[in-house]
């Protein structure tokens, strides 16, 4: 039971803090909708018209969601890109960052555990530049900008992850970046 | 009770043939009597429909189970829908698994491949509903701070007109750069946030240097969850890396939007 409490009490403090922003939004609604009914209207209005049309890229982001939970194991895949400076770590290091999910502070101790086993900076780096791509919210964006467009981002995105963990790489050397060195 | 094998063959020594819709010959011996006849497959000579030609010829034969090399899905149910089991995957002489079918030695590899296949398939059906919920679970964290961002952009919407962000922006590609790089590397959260707000912020006549900006900054930077990432890769890395990223991040997204309308201006 006491091992249990300090896990219990984290959850709780992250879904606090995750439903803090939701809280101050609902109450400056309220205060808006006391003071100025008019204006909250319109902006509750304007914020309905968003969702109506995100519905079709929500569904869409949902099914690919499920796919890539499917076939994809990113974890798996993480756990291979300390072995060597090569190409294919730099590959599975940004395939990796592309297909991770869920927050980045989840990410953080599998990371701590990798790099303190020896995983190369440049593929940390280049890991968590790769985040930002995202397969499953493709459909939003698309809606929003165009595939034109995203497709340009995107490349432009992993290619420049990956001269980010170059620099890196060369930047920073494993002695001092050891987390319980630097105290 | 009669069973049916496969067979190059038409005697007891020939070998099991491996498909049962193309086999020359389906061996059928009756259990009780030893009797045993080998009858031509029609569907060994023909062009299409071999499949079911050989299904019509056991099913005429009074055959209760088929023995062979291979036997399609489609093939299988038809037989199964006829009261006819098939024991499959098999090899040797027909002599060795009338002998082997005797004995009950093939009856039990049939019941292990069904049990297999079960458990394959409560696998599959296990794996999919784990997909379901992890799914579900991401879908739903992403969505309360989704809403709540869409609700502030339409209060945005709602109080802030375009002249004003007209007079806070430059319109300078490089300033609206900046600023678009200093606001997406402050924020953080799942990226779908900066695409509705970039999207809106399009509308609202802001420069697609700066929208650019922020998407490519939004998760390549992170200032809000910085003190988490020297924690756990050391301050040297999360330092060098942030600097790096929001110095070269914010080139590429002149970058991109330069190439894009390049496009743009070359397919119009």
């Amino acid at each position: 039971m006491k091992k249990d409490r300090p896990q219990s009490s984290t959850w709780e403090n992250r879904a606090l803090r995750m439903l803090l922003f939701p809280a101050g939004v609902l109450v400056v609604y309220g205060i808006l909708f006391a003071v100025m009914p008019e204006k909250a209207s319109i902006g509750l209005k304007s914020s309905g018209n968003i969702i109506l049309n995100m519905l079709v890229p929500l569904s869409l982001v949902f099914i690919l969601m499920l796919a890539l939970n499917l076939f994809l194991k990113p974890a798996q895949i993480v756990k291979f890109f300390g072995r060597g400076a090569s190409i294919k770590g730099v590959i599975l290091s940004a395939v990796a960052g592309i297909i991770s999910t869920g927050p980045i502070y989840a990410w953080y101790p599998l990371l701590k555990d990798l790099r303190e086993k020896g995983a190369a900076n440049s593929f940390l780096a280049i890991f968590l530049g790769n985040r930002a791509v995202k397969p499953f919210l493709l459909p939003i964006m698309i809606s929003y900008f165009g595939w034109i467009y995203v497709l340009i981002l995107t490349v432009f995105t992993v290619l420049g992850s990956i001269v980010v963990g170059y620099f890196v790489g060369a930047l920073v050397n494993v002695e001092n970046n050891l987390p319980s060195r630097s105290k | 009770m009669k069973i049916a094998i496969t067979a190059d063959g038409a005697d007891l020594e020939a070998k099991v043939a491996q498909k049962f819709g193309i086999s020359k010959y389906l061996v059928i011996i009756d259990l009780d009597s030893g009797d045993f006849e080998a009858v031509p497959n029609p569907g060994a000579s023909a062009q299409r429909g071999a499949g079911i030609q050989a299904v019509m010829l056991t099913i005429s034969k009074d055959v209760k189970t088929v023995l062979t090399g291979w036997c399609s899905p489609a093939v299988r149910h038809q037989l199964a829908t006829n009261g006819i089991e098939v024991i499959s995957g098999l090899s040797g002489t027909v002599r060795e698994l009338v002998e082997k079918y005797r004995k009950g030695d093939l009856q039990k590899q049939a019941e292990a491949e069904v049990e297999s296949a079960a458990r394959r398939r409560r696998i599959d059906r296990g794996t999919l509903l784990q997909a379901a919920e992890s799914s579900a679970r991401q879908f739903a964290s992403l969505l309360p701070i989704l809403i709540s961002v869409i609700l502030l952009i339409g209060l945005f919407n709602a109080f802030v007109s375009k002249e004003l962000i007209a007079s806070i922006l430059s319109g300078t590609p490089v300033l609206d750069t900046l600023w678009g790089a200093c606001f997406g590397s402050i924020v953080a959260g799942n990226p779908i946030n900066s695409y509705v707000i970039g999207g809106e912020l399009l509308k609202h006549d802001v420069s697609l240097f700066a929208v650019t900006a922020l998407i490519i900054t939004w998760v390549t930077v992170g200032l809000v969850q910085l003190p988490a990432e020297i924690a756990a890769l050391g301050r040297k890395f999360a330092l060098v890396r942030n600097a790096i990223s929001f110095v070269l991040f914010t080139g590429v997204a002149v970058l991109i939007v330069v190439v894009f309308n390049l496009i743009m201006g070359y397919l119009c």
